[in-house]
């Protein structure tokens, strides 16, 4: 449930607004490569949605952790694209 | 919460249509992103933070299975 | 937020659940790599399931167990590849 005060709930239906348009984004892109910025917009967006959702102090290691493994995966599939079709040649 | 529904879905029934192995891996990614805020809403939040760090690992263990294929 | 009775993220675990196993069980283009990566949506989808009910432990562990069997499998493929083409 968001936050009842008025300003955090248009922040997270701000986030959520993204989130679902990256995702579109993604899934409607036929080169892998133009896929990965939008996969990372929706990871920065989903890190907002999390870092929102609770008023509790932990929320931000939580969000925080989020972003790093999510910004690590991104990279390690883009890392492993680009070194699989220079090895291919 | 029904844009997070929203995006869970759309990640899982991109995940299974697609073909190749990174667009497959992708769309994962984009389902575990939908998956992440209803553990956050339950209050898990030691939780989230474990999962959301040993979660790419399972990732980079395909990973080396994709570029073993490939090459 | 109650959907029949039922939280929601028990009712979409077990809609991603069934549907992922449907999937792992007849992979499209038939290989090993397409049907670990279809085996990944419903270990997620159980994951929602087990949040449903309070047990913070039961997530921990099955998170940690579920990567460790991951890399089980793809240590399995590796051995095989290596025996087939070497």
């Amino acid at each position: 449930m968001p936050v009842a005060e008025g300003m955090p709930v248009i922040a997270i239906y701000v986030c959520a607004v993204i989130a679902v348009y990256a995702a579109l984004r993604v899934i409607l892109q036929r080169n892998t490569m133009r896929k990965l910025p939008f996969l990372n917009v929706m990871s920065f967006a989903v890190t907002g949605i999390i870092a929102l959702l609770l008023p509790h102090p932990i929320t931000i290691a939580a969000a925080a952790a989020y972003f790093v493994g999510s910004t690590l995966e991104s990279n390690a599939i883009a890392s492993t694209w680009a070194g699989g079709i220079k090895k291919d040649e | 919460m029904v844009a997070c529904t929203a995006l869970a879905f759309i990640g899982m029934a991109a995940a299974i249509l697609e073909r190749d192995p990174f667009d497959k891996l992708i769309s994962l990614s984009v389902m575990i992103g939908g998956i992440f805020p209803f553990i956050v809403d339950r209050g898990y939040l030691d939780v989230v933070t474990a999962t959301a760090l040993i979660a790419p690992l399972s990732t980079i263990f395909i990973l080396m299975v994709c570029r073993r294929q490939q090459a | 937020m109650m959907v029949a009775g039922y939280a929601p993220e028990f009712l979409i675990g077990l809609a991603i659940l069934l549907i992922g196993t449907t999937a792992a069980a007849f992979p499209r283009p038939k290989n090993y790599l397409v049907q670990l990566i279809n085996l990944e949506i419903p270990g997620w989808g159980l994951l929602l399931v087990l949040l449903s009910y309070d047990e913070a432990l039961a997530l921990l562990t099955f998170g940690a167990v579920s990567v460790l069997s991951t890399f089980i499998y793809v240590r399995v493929m590796q051995k095989k590849e290596g025996g087939i083409s070497g």
